[in-house]
């Protein structure tokens, strides 16, 4: 085989020294001639003679140096380079559509990458430990519900003790604490330190095995700490280490609380070990009284797979040893309560144990081979989204290309193939494709960098230390292929088109003007960019408009005055009945109780204060407008006692409140509208008899009142749901009827939108939302609030102290982000329609001069002549903006830009449209402005 | 009968040159057209620089090497040994091209023998 190389190698060398053997080669053929002529000399020529025939006999002296040269270096990469040259150089020249080509091309590329980056994330990642490519998770899977699946302690303990092609095999679970910093006692008290939430993991000891990370102080955990009854203990991280206990090196052996229980300090770990996902402090794992660990991602099973074991030998090793019959694993009544709080049976499970590479356990309940391919279907759509930039700038390309016809008519008659001149196109295309990949690039790295500084800091946990945050040699690569398909469709189609049946007629043409047409396919693309562009427009401001006006109208209140955080209870209270997020349904029982009687103390503790003018609890203490639930449909009717089919309603069809009205909800308390100064209208507040959970009572805003009832009365009406955004709709008759009580006035921040709030009584809803509204310095109040919550009970939790306006603030700032993007995009898209129709004109009067010289030759006026030329051009534009308008309208109506996060901003169609018309006469100004310039004798003389 | 010439067909100049080298040792670009043309007898087409283009990739893949001496007529040359690998080369192709062109004899006498 070294053939081959042999040839690779002596090409290379040949390209980077060419002068020398040009030389060697003329050297030859001139000794060839010499020798050649000598002999014809010799058999009587004349030397005139002798030097013809020879000449003649050897060929054509520049073809075979041309030949020669071929033969000896890369001739491809000359011509190539050469096209970049000349790529660039046309970039240059035509930098208006270099600038729109290359912001469509850029954006589409960005948004590419970024979807590819996120996958990469996601299911790209090993870990970066020792040997991380053979680290797995197990777990119990339930085939028929399609997700994952508590795994039973019988288990867990059978596959440790069992499993032989994995090692190391161990489980974890992630907790949330209030860690109170002890004072060195064994007890300390909880005015010790301000209690903060933190993530702690419980693990097993074989974790730090499998981590093979040894501890910088101490030790790690060890199987004993296991042990029912054995002395809680906790090792930490590095950085807890240096900002908590100021890097003392003689931080083992004291203490720390986690909840209510004293953990003694037994090992720090190095920097930067965050093993098993983010973590920092590490406990042992103890089975619950269950007997059960609780269901990834909450608890994970991890193994090592044996030294020359694969996947797919761990998982028929598995397979073979089966899970214990799931009757013989009673379901506890811990578990049970969960299931019936997420309205799932436990009956008719298939469970099955499986193995996978150990990243992959945090992307979702997600079949490894139906992700790969929703991987690569969604890739392809991506790239899919080059098509309509690229398509734009094709007709760009093919209107330019048709004007340099003459160009290429040249060259092919001076010996270039098509392929040499299709390549050439296509080449300045990848010069431009390439330069947006870059730039593309450069805008992902910096967002990442952003995301990293932002995202990173703002989660409490962390992200799982696998996700790199730098740009992936695959995303760089994936931006390449981009890059390289943008250049097809951009410039080889054109190029293909152009150069083909014409290219012959183009060369007839060869020094007078083409004949060439822009054909029907290219003006039908302009008509359907134009409809496009405009039909997307409205609905771009609307959606816009929507994310920026907080920022810029401001919350409408004073916020600044509003403290809120998260109320939760730690896992050591609870008795195992309140399911996270949902609402009690009996507020009887012990978990429920104790975290309302603390939740009424709280309050109570906290109206004493000073600076604090108000307290509530609600599920959204701020009502912030871009977070609650929101129902798709209400039916209302006046009597309950009538039935449905009794539905009237004013002001809506049917008594329903369409998807056009969606509606929001809140979870609030007795002094939620005092606190926010929201005024009655009419009707009553909640009074205490509301908040039993057997009552109806509800309160509604201004805006569903009128939704709802148009200017009759909402009072003594009764409203139901038909489903929240994202679940099942609930059968009729399980749907409960609801009382209007009483009608709020709109919350500044969100007028457009109907609310209905919801009484909730103390304990209720756990994790719960606080108000306060405080007199001054928002600081001050939220440490008293921590210590009063601390000292009320060690395993109440707060998160996400912050005041309103802090929070709206931090909204603002990834909606200046969206709303931004959105600008780009729409400015692309316009532009793009714009210089579409400016080529389609451009071209147009480039066809028409002689005609436009002949004819004004003959007297016709310029400016009705021009009409004339761009009637068929302008009523193309007319054609396609009247069905942007129509695809507005219908947009508007059936999906308006409320449901996705829009504002309601009257006139916007008719704006749109008449911008639109702006945009194509600025368009068609320089083409026209051309067209008037004609100077009749000289296109005359030029005919 | 007239005498008609033919063009080499492709891919047998390599052979031809190889061949060429082989028998008569060191020998300049001249001197392998020269001698072709005499074994051809006049019947073969040969286009001298096409020679040049067949030594350049014969040397790519150092299937000859070269090197500068003087010529008959003291005149400075490149002259063309076949390597190793050249003579390896050819004794395949040779054995090739004596197989198709007996494939292809046999195939313009069919009448013959039956």
């Amino acid at each position: 085989m070294p053939t081959f190389l042999h040839v690779c190698v002596a090409r290379i060398r040949a390209f980077l020294r060419p002068g020398d053997l040009d030389r060697e080669f003329e050297q030859e053929l001139a000794s060839h001639l010499a020798m050649a002529e000598a002999e014809k000399i010799r058999q009587g020529m004349t030397p005139k003679q002798a030097r013809r025939a020879a000449r003649v006999e050897l060929g054509g002296l520049t073809q075979l140096r041309e030949a020669s040269r071929e033969a000896w270096g890369l001739p491809w990469l000359d011509s190539f380079w050469l096209d970049i040259k000349l790529g660039l150089r046309m970039l240059r020249k035509s930098w208006g559509m270099t600038l729109i080509g290359g912001l469509a091309m850029t954006i589409a590329i960005f948004i590419g990458v970024v979807v590819f980056t996120f996958f990469d994330f996601a299911y790209g990642g090993t870990l970066p430990l020792d040997d991380g490519d053979r680290v797995i998770a197990i777990q119990t899977w339930d085939d028929k519900a399609r997700r994952r699946h508590q795994t039973s302690l019988p288990d867990f303990e059978r596959w440790r003790d069992a499993l032989r092609s994995v090692e190391d095999l161990g489980a974890f679970q992630t907790i949330e604490h209030n860690l109170i910093i002890g004072g060195g006692s064994s007890e300390p008290e909880p005015e010790a330190g301000l209690a903060e939430p933190v993530i702690v993991a419980e693990m097993t000891a074989s974790g730090f095995e499998l981590a093979r990370v040894p501890p910088l102080l101490g030790r790690t955990l060890v199987e004993d700490d296991e042990r029912a009854g054995a002395v809680p203990v906790v090792v930490i991280g590095y950085n807890e280490w240096q900002s908590r206990f100021l890097g003392d090196p003689a931080v083992v052996g004291r203490t720390i609380r986690l909840g209510d229980t004293v953990h003694i300090v037994v090992g720090v770990m190095p920097e930067g070990f965050v093993f098993p996902v983010s973590h920092r402090f590490w406990t042992p794992l103890r089975a619950d009284q269950s007997g059960h660990l609780p269901p990834a991602p909450e608890a994970s099973v991890f193994a090592r797979l044996a030294p020359g074991v694969t996947l797919e030998g761990a998982q028929a090793e598995l397979t073979t040893l089966g899970l214990l019959p799931a009757a013989s694993l009673q379901a506890s009544r811990f578990q049970a309560s969960i299931l019936q709080a997420a309205g799932l049976q436990e009956s008719g499970k298939e469970l099955e144990a499986r193995v996978m590479p150990y990243t992959f356990a945090f992307t979702g309940d997600a079949d490894r081979g139906q992700v790969r391919w929703v991987i690569r279907l969604v890739l392809v759509l991506v790239t899919l989204l080059l098509i309509p930039p690229c398509a734009n700038i094709a007709i760009l390309v093919y209107a330019r290309t048709i004007t340099r016809q003459e160009e290429f008519a040249a060259r092919y008659a001076l010996g270039a193939g098509r392929g040499r001149i299709v390549g050439q196109l296509f080449v300045e295309m990848l010069v431009l494709a390439a330069a947006a990949a870059g730039v593309a690039l450069l805008v992902v790295n910096l967002s990442l960098r952003w995301a990293e500084a932002n995202l990173v800091s703002e989660s409490l946990g962390g992200l799982p230390f696998w996700i790199d945050f730098s740009l992936s040699f695959r995303s760089v690569l994936f931006a390449a292929g981009m890059a390289v398909v943008a250049a097809m469709i951009a410039g080889l189609v054109p190029a293909l088109k152009a150069t083909g049946r014409q290219m012959r007629s183009g060369l007839h043409t060869l020094g007078s003007r083409t004949s060439m047409q822009l054909g029907g396919t290219w003006t039908a693309l302009v008509v359907a960019q134009v409809a496009l562009s405009l039909a997307a427009l409205p609905a771009a401001v609307e959606i816009g408009w929507g994310t920026i006006r907080h920022g810029i109208l401001g919350p409408g209140f004073a916020a600044e005055e509003y403290l809120t955080a998260e109320l939760a209870m730690g896992r050591e209270a609870r008795s195992g009945s309140v399911a996270e997020g949902a609402v009690a349904e009996d507020g009887a029982r012990p978990f429920a109780r104790r975290f309302g009687a603390l939740q009424g103390e709280l309050v109570r503790r906290l109206l004493a204060e000073p600076g604090v003018l108000g307290v509530t609890v609600a599920a959204l203490p701020g009502d912030e407008p871009w977070k609650s639930v929101e129902i798709e449909s209400i039916e209302s009717i006046s009597r309950p006692q009538e039935g449905p089919q009794q539905v009237t309603g004013q002001g809506l069809e049917g008594g329903i409140l369409g998807a056009r009205s969606l509606v929001r909800v809140n979870h609030v308390d007795e002094a939620f509208f005092d606190v926010f100064d929201v005024p009655l209208l009419t009707g009553r507040g909640f009074d205490t008899g509301d908040f039993d959970p057997e009552r109806t009572a509800v309160i509604v805003n201004r805006t569903f009142a009128e939704q709802l009832v148009g200017d009759g009365n909402p009072l003594g009406r009764r409203v139901r749901y038909f489903r929240r955004q994202g679940e099942e709709a609930a059968a009729t008759d399980e749907r409960t009827w609801y009382e209007i009580v009483g009608v709020v006035a709109d919350r500044p921040a969100h007028v457009d939108r109907g609310t209905i709030y919801f009484p909730v009584a103390a304990g209720q809803l756990h994790p719960t939302g606080l108000a306060l509204r405080v007199r001054s310095d928002p600081a001050s109040v939220s440490d008293r609030l921590r210590e009063i919550t601390t000292s009320l009970d060690p395993n109440l939790r707060l998160d996400k102290v912050l005041t309103l306006d802090e929070i709206y603030r931090e909204k603002q700032v990834g909606n200046n982000i969206g709303a931004s993007s959105l600008a780009v995009i729409t400015l692309s898209v316009l532009l793009l329609s714009a210089a579409g129709l400016y080529s389609l004109l451009s071209f147009t009067v480039n066809q028409r001069r002689r005609e436009i010289g002949i004819r004004s030759a003959l007297g016709a006026q310029p400016r009705r002549l021009l009409a004339s030329i761009f009637r068929r051009a302008l009523s193309q534009f007319a054609v396609g903006a009247l069905l942007g308008v129509l695809v507005a309208l219908a947009l508007d109506y059936y999906l308006p830009a409320e449901t996705v996060g829009g504002w309601n901003v009257p006139g916007v169609i008719p704006a749109a449209a008449a911008f639109m018309i702006v945009i194509g006469l600025l368009a068609a100004a320089g083409p026209a402005r051309r067209g008037l310039r004609v100077e009749p004798i000289e296109e005359l003389r030029n005919s | 009968m007239a005498e008609t010439r033919s063009p080499i067909l492709q891919g047998t100049l390599d052979l031809m040159v190889l061949k060429t080298l082989e028998q008569l040792g060191s020998l300049h670009g001249y001197g392998i057209a020269r001698r072709i043309e005499q074994v051809g007898q006049g019947a073969l087409v040969v286009n001298q620089g096409t020679i040049y283009l067949c030594l350049v990739r014969l040397v790519q893949k150092k299937w000859v090497s070269t090197k500068w001496g003087l010529s008959d007529n003291n005149r400075k040359a490149k002259f063309y040994t076949v390597t190793k690998a050249g003579r390896a080369q050819l004794k395949a192709e040779t054995e090739n091209w004596e197989r198709i062109a007996g494939v292809i004899v046999r195939v313009l006498q069919p009448a013959e023998g039956s």
